[in-house]
């Protein structure tokens, strides 16, 4: 089914090598790298949009559809540069919000469910999985991260508001409490007391998104995916830095040049042989 | 590993395993307040003068009701440094959710959504509260101001009884339907995610399964990508976004059908009117006041005038939610369920206990002293870069109506014993 052989063929590896390599594969891949991508993400995305991800009473129709996704794409980006320009592995992004999702989960339910006593449904944490799969996806299709960052990371965004609103829609369902027209998310947070968070600290509906014609979701939507479309670029920059390696290296001749990639090819060798020949390395 | 490095690592194990058995030792007691008391005095002493606060239903059954109610009054000394009370929230201060908030009243209008308040006026509040988890819970009233921070009102003990898993909440919503805040929506919600997570992690296994690193970081380094295209990474693909696409399409348009009536989140002010204000016609003046530091006492000089016509008797200070009573104050104005350790019963002595007189003007020396002052950390005001005290003055007419009075001064601090005026 897949061309896995010919690919092990082509890295010209003896079977220890490939053995060897499966091993670092997984010892790498879940206990490092995934775990590094929750405690990293999941701080990076809390400090930024914690609160619209936390309580239900904060899902509004103009912040949380700009804030989550403008802040989600960020590692995405970065971890789509890793993954594929390294391997040309199209799941950097997805696995980047599993790796969120693993955190929130952990959060959601040793933090907020066993610890302070919430339930589940006020603090359910948004899904961008699908916005994830889809900027992925484009990646792999495209195979360019330009049109990625101008139709995937559109995509993610704008998918953001309708996929949880299968998750969260119920909670837009009025309600009258003592001949106050609430939303259900409202009472919600109304409800369970949170003595540190009392409601003016909601950054919700503020802003003047409103007066499109009450079409306030559309117009956030809209800018949320242009945002996440500068966003996605400037990250992808960012992974780009951080997965340059480089030396310098003084050669037998007395040359100094500056050598990229030592991930790959970095004639370490080489680089022996220099310091050897009292050269620097 | 030769015999100094063994001696050396046998010391540092003996000092962690001397550590950790230390830990035994310690006082493990559950800590049961909210640190209402490193709130700073100036914060509990003039801003929000707490009274009158009770807490009914001082024991309930889980799913059972209890209120908190009471007055506070804008201290008209408010801190320079404390942002006025423009946008407002009355919240309640309890370890999580202990209680249900049903509702919220303050002088009869629902405080669902936050609002502004006037300093120099009083409100009266009413907080209805539903048992939800058992135990022996610290309960407060508390004014959240905006920029300010929350100030914690007076803290009593309410114990819930019961098991936790009997609690329910149901809500009739305006569409018909009854919901109970406990669960609705965590099936649905938990499902969505459980369907992504799978969809999500099928799309990262699917690569996994084959050798996703160094081997092929070597191939791209050596050959470049064009053998690591497989066509079947397209087809998957390209199925796993029209099927993306479509669940998110039919997860929304099913949702808008479930639901088809909302509205948005509801971020608008709650506009309170105060309490009338009540004619006073005893009129107050601090004209000296300091603290003693070793009497653990704060002395007032006083000029009141009895502008009304029945005798007045002073009987209650009350500051920061602590009451400092005499006589005439345990009389009139005791209210036996206030916790104890927040009332002075002996702690408040004038030099002249006789009623003022109507149409009098007379000079009074007043004294609140008690432990209090300690315990609850209102002694830090003399650590303040504003050391002035504010609270409320409460007397008493012959016909037992009350008068309040907001008094407020600077405090000057006497290091001595026997020092001061």
């Amino acid at each position: 089914m897949f061309r896995t052989d010919e690919i092990i063929k082509a890295a010209k590896l003896p079977p220890e090598g490939v053995a060897m390599s499966r091993h670092i594969d997984y010892i790498y891949f879940v206990p490092i790298l995934f775990v590094t991508i929750i405690g990293t993400f999941h701080m990076h995305f809390d400090l930024l949009a914690g609160d619209w991800d936390f309580w239900l009473d904060w899902k509004d129709r103009q912040w949380w559809v700009v804030v989550t996704p403008v802040t989600a794409i960020t590692f995405c980006a970065a971890l789509q540069y890793y993954n594929w320009v390294n391997y040309r592995q199209p799941f950097g992004a997805t696995l980047t919000i599993l790796a969120l999702l693993a955190g929130k989960w952990v959060t959601v339910i040793a933090a907020w469910w066993w610890w302070s006593n919430y339930p589940y449904n006020f603090v359910m944490p948004a899904t961008l999985l699908p916005s994830a799969l889809v900027l992925d996806i484009v990646l792999l299709l495209t195979r360019s991260w330009v049109i990625t960052a101008v139709v995937g990371a559109w995509l993610f965004a704008a998918l953001f508001y309708p996929t949880n609103w299968a998750l969260f829609g119920y909670s837009k369902t009025p309600i009258v409490v003592d001949g106050t027209l609430l939303s259900w998310a409202d009472y919600m947070g109304f409800v369970y007391v949170r003595t540190g968070t009392p409601e003016y600290i909601r950054l919700i509906e503020v802003g003047s998104l409103r007066t499109f014609g009450g079409h306030s979701t559309m117009i956030s939507a809209f800018f949320a995916s242009f945002a996440s479309s500068l966003m996605y670029i400037l990250w992808w920059q960012f992974g780009k830095f951080f997965c340059t390696a480089y030396f310098y290296l003084t050669d037998e001749r007395g040359r100094t040049q500056k050598v990229h990639d030592v991930f790959a090819y970095g004639d370490l060798a080489r680089a022996e042989r220099a310091k050897l020949a009292g050269g620097k390395a | 590993m030769n015999a100094k490095n063994l001696i050396n690592m046998g010391v540092i194990g003996f000092c962690g395993m001397a550590t950790l058995a230390f830990t035994l030792l310690l006082d493990t007691t559950p800590a049961a307040a909210h640190g209402e008391r490193s709130q700073e005095p100036f914060l509990r002493m003039r801003t929000v003068n707490w009274y009158d606060t009770q807490w009914i239903g001082k024991s309930t059954a889980v799913n059972e009701i209890a209120t908190l109610k009471g007055k506070w009054h804008l201290s008209e000394d408010w801190p320079r440094a404390v942002v006025k009370p423009v946008r407002t929230f009355l919240n309640v201060g309890s370890p999580s959710s202990v209680f249900v908030r049903l509702s919220s009243k303050v002088n009869g209008t629902p405080m669902f959504l936050s609002g502004p308040l006037e300093i120099g006026r009083d409100y009266e509040y009413e907080v209805t509260l539903k048992a939800r988890i058992p135990g022996h819970h610290h309960i407060h009233p508390m004014l959240a101001i905006k920029e300010a921070g929350p100030v914690a009102g007076p803290g009593g003990w309410m114990d819930i009884t019961g098991r936790r898993s009997d609690f329910t909440n149901p809500i009739k919503t305006l569409t018909g339907e009854t919901w109970d805040t406990e669960t609705k929506g965590v099936a649905t919600g938990i499902t969505w995610h459980l369907i992504w997570g799978a969809l999500a992690i099928f799309w990262v296994g699917f690569f996994a399964v084959r050798p996703m690193y160094l081997i092929r970081a070597r191939v791209l380094a050596s050959e470049g990508d064009e053998k690591l295209r497989d066509p079947i990474d397209t087809k998957v693909g390209s199925a796993l976004l029209v099927i993306t696409l479509a669940l998110v399409a039919i997860g929304y348009f099913t949702t808008e059908a479930q639901y088809p009536v909302t509205v948005p989140l509801q971020a608008g002010e709650t506009k309170i009117k105060p309490l009338p204000i009540k004619p006073n016609p005893f009129v107050v003046e601090v004209t000296h006041a300091e603290y003693d530091v070793p009497g653990r006492a704060l002395r007032m000089q006083l000029t009141v005038t009895n502008n009304g016509d029945q005798p007045v008797s002073i009987g209650e200070f009350t500051t920061a939610g602590i009451r400092f009573l005499n006589k005439t104050g345990n009389e009139r104005n005791l209210d036996t369920e206030y916790p104890p350790e927040l009332v002075a019963t002996a702690g408040l002595t004038l030099d002249s206990e006789a009623a003022i007189m109507p149409g009098a003007t007379q000079q009074i020396k007043l004294e609140s002293k008690d432990v209090l002052w300690e315990v609850q950390r209102l002694v830090d005001i003399l650590h303040d870069p504003d050391q002035r005290f504010a609270g409320l003055l409460m007397s008493f007419t012959d016909s037992g109506e009350r008068l309040i009075n907001s008094i407020s001064a600077p405090v000057l601090p006497v290091f001595t014993r026997g020092g001061g005026a």
